[in-house]
């Protein structure tokens, strides 16, 4: 288990988790209806920062985005004491898009998400170098999964992780192109709703293995969970398989509430009534908070966690705004007015793009003992690909490949691979995964599975989408001519290379993106051992995927195997 | 009828990046999803852009789309009575 030390909600409704606890409990929502934004032709219902808040907020060299995750961030970190200095002190930021706002600016070079997660950090005092998560929807509680399992493994004694994005023009647009927003509030759960909004919003929790003394109760992560469906790259699986396994894997029978991901899209919301009748817990109340702050993206999983939280220590199951009537078809206990409860434990699930599930489950305890560390399963390297623009090695041997540039990997998969035309539509990230990843399986030989829950994706890199980011923007346009495209769009989340690995081939285990300051192999190493805690995993696919253009790429990948 | 027809192969097969796949390989009558050409939800969505910027047809719900995205043939006829350029 890993103690929450202290926590904080940067949204519209307030700058702390109390003001906005308090908003939230006086059921006001931060949900506006605009027109004109951003030049997008269509009306917008988004809960956005004010011009004052947002000046209140600002900071000198920093842009909007990591002003929001550094007040969130420091505002938590003032209510405990750490060493924010120490070696062993972890800041992850848990983002989707991060400083996408500066994309085709002078600044654009600070568009990795890593690059802010440094001036974040180092306005924040830490020394090491910081972790992003960016596994799209579900990345607020994946970042607290990561950073809790390297706690436990060991490897730190306190993280903070501050989850954040921005509203704008590429985002708002991408989701409309998808058919995913709702042009007035959203409405989790119910048999009108239309879509999502989206929020901006920052939120932070700071993690230890050890309370400080004299603590009183405190909340503590007692499990997590994720689990890929493996059954279409954005829409969640109708037998919702992946976020049933997450949910088994960490819910127990004594739960005050599940908190759902509840985005009020059609797809989403079914899906997670299907996993959470189907698990048994039909009699548990479930509620969706984002008829208050909207979607928030890489914000949500901590912000609705801690808003949870809080709302339970006072004895409240806060009510699922918007919603009127079950419009879903698992029977599920939707929570539609404030209740009272004495409930001590919950679960937050949430779900997206990649076929990502996750669930977290957490207790209300006495703070007094320090959690042991957990052993890290032994692993080794079984089988290797390297693909960069001048060799293709496999398990360290050379293989003959004609092409130049990315075009390569194209004749990569004509040679070796081929009959996946999926493969034509992907962007060049994805390709480069996909590609190695075949070329790895087929150096290890086995039989393709139908499904595998024993195997899980792990990539990291330090440009995050970088390509996919220009050739979406390049789509949206404007007036007259605003056609964002919805392929496009999706691999501007640069989890989904994880995604389409799982679904090439049944991998139900866990999928996740890493994005740091540079290939830092020991780093890597120890996320890949922390997943491995994860002790329904019996190996991995894990490495560096990183791509920036037509003569800088790399794919340094392998199969992992776990000797537990 | 025909030429629209060649024409809407001709688009979905650029939008959608159908690589190595011609007009010909795609019969007017035949699903496009499932059995056919075995397109997605997503594909769907890259179709409706493309009716609305070539054709200027606006469909804001997917779920109209019912009928329409049957095959080529349903495409084209919808296209031929809705079209406003």
């Amino acid at each position: 288990m890993i103690y929450i030390l202290a926590d904080n909600i940067t949204s519209p409704l307030g700058a702390t988790t109390q003001e906005n606890l308090e908003a939230v409990l006086q059921g006001r929502s931060a949900l506006r209806r605009y027109e004109g934004l951003w030049g997008i032709p269509t009306a917008v219902c988004a809960s956005l920062f004010s011009r004052e808040q947002t000046a209140r907020m600002a900071r000198e060299g920093m842009t909007r985005f990591e002003a929001f995750a550094y007040c969130s961030a420091r505002e938590a970190m003032s209510r405990c004491k750490i060493d924010v200095a120490s070696e062993r002190t972890l800041f992850v930021l848990s983002t989707t898009k991060g400083n996408i706002e500066l994309l085709g600016t002078e600044k654009e070079q600070r568009i990795s998400p890593t690059e802010a997660a440094e001036h974040i950090a180092r306005a924040l005092g830490f020394k090491g170098e910081p972790l992003t998560v960016c596994n799209a929807c579900i990345s607020g509680v994946s970042a607290m999964i990561t950073a809790g399992r390297l706690l436990e493994a060991g490897c730190y004694d306190t993280a903070v992780v501050t989850g954040a994005d921005v509203a704008c023009r590429f985002t708002v647009s991408g989701f409309q192109a998808l058919k995913a927003v709702s042009e007035d509030a959203c409405r989790p759960f119910d048999l009108e709703r239309l879509g999502l909004n989206l929020g901006e919003a920052a939120a932070t929790v700071v993690l230890s293995r050890k309370a400080p003394e004299g603590a009183p109760a405190l909340w503590a992560i007692e499990a997590g969970a994720v689990n890929n469906d493996a059954h279409h790259i954005t829409s969640p699986s109708p037998r919702a398989e992946g976020a049933s396994a997450a949910l088994r894997a960490v819910a127990s029978d004594d739960l005050a509430l599940i908190n759902a991901h509840g985005t009020a899209t059609m797809f989403n919301d079914q899906m997670e009534s299907v996993a959470i009748a189907g698990c048994g817990h039909g009699d548990v109340p479930v509620n969706a908070l984002k008829g208050y702050t909207g979607h928030t993206l890489g914000a949500a999983g901590i912000l609705e966690t801690v808003l949870t939280a809080a709302a339970l220590e006072r004895g409240f199951i806060l009510p699922t705004k918007g919603y009127s009537e079950r419009g879903v078809s698992g029977r599920i206990d939707i929570v539609s007015a404030l209740r009272k409860t004495d409930g001590r434990r919950f679960v937050k699930m949430i779900s997206g793009f990649g076929g990502g599930n996750a669930a977290l489950s957490l207790v209300r305890t006495e703070a007094k003992e320090e959690f042991a560390e957990k052993k890290v399963p032994e692993f080794v390297r079984t089988h290797s690909v390297k693909i960069t623009p001048d060799k293709v090695l496999v398990d360290g041997r050379e293989i003959a490949c004609e092409g130049e540039g990315l075009a390569k990997l194209t004749a990569l998969y004509k040679q070796y691979i081929a009959s996946y035309p999926k493969y034509y539509k992907m962007d060049p990230l994805a390709r480069l995964g996909f590609v190695a990843s075949e070329l790895l399986l087929q150096a290890e030989g086995k039989e393709r599975k139908e499904e595998d829950a024993t195997r899980g994706v792990v990539l990291c890199n330090s440009s995050s989408s970088i390509m996919a980011d220009r050739a979406y923007e390049a789509t949206v346009g404007a007036g007259d001519n605003y056609y964002p495209s919805p392929s496009a769009f999706i691999y501007t989340l640069p989890n989904i290379v994880t995604g389409e690995i799982a679904l090439r081939n049944g991998y139900r285990g866990e999928t996740s993106f890493c994005i740091m300051p540079r290939k830092d192999e020991a780093l890597i190493d120890r996320i890949v051992g922390a997943t491995l805690l994860d002790r329904r995993l019996d190996s991995l696919i894990a490495g560096w995927i990183d791509c920036t253009d037509d003569t800088h790429y790399e794919a340094s990948i392998y199969i992992i195997e776990s000797n537990k | 009828m025909e030429e629209l027809e060649l024409e809407l192969k001709q688009e979905i097969i650029k939008v959608l990046n159908l690589e190595d796949m011609t007009p010909d390989d795609i019969e007017t009558d035949a699903p496009l999803f499932g059995e056919g050409l075995g397109l997605d939800s997503i594909d769907v969505l890259e179709i409706i852009v493309l009716l609305e910027k070539k054709y200027g047809i606006k469909l804001a719900n997917p779920a109209e789309g019912k009928g329409i995205f049957k095959s080529i043939a349903t495409i084209a006829d919808y296209v031929s009575k809705n079209r406003k350029k």
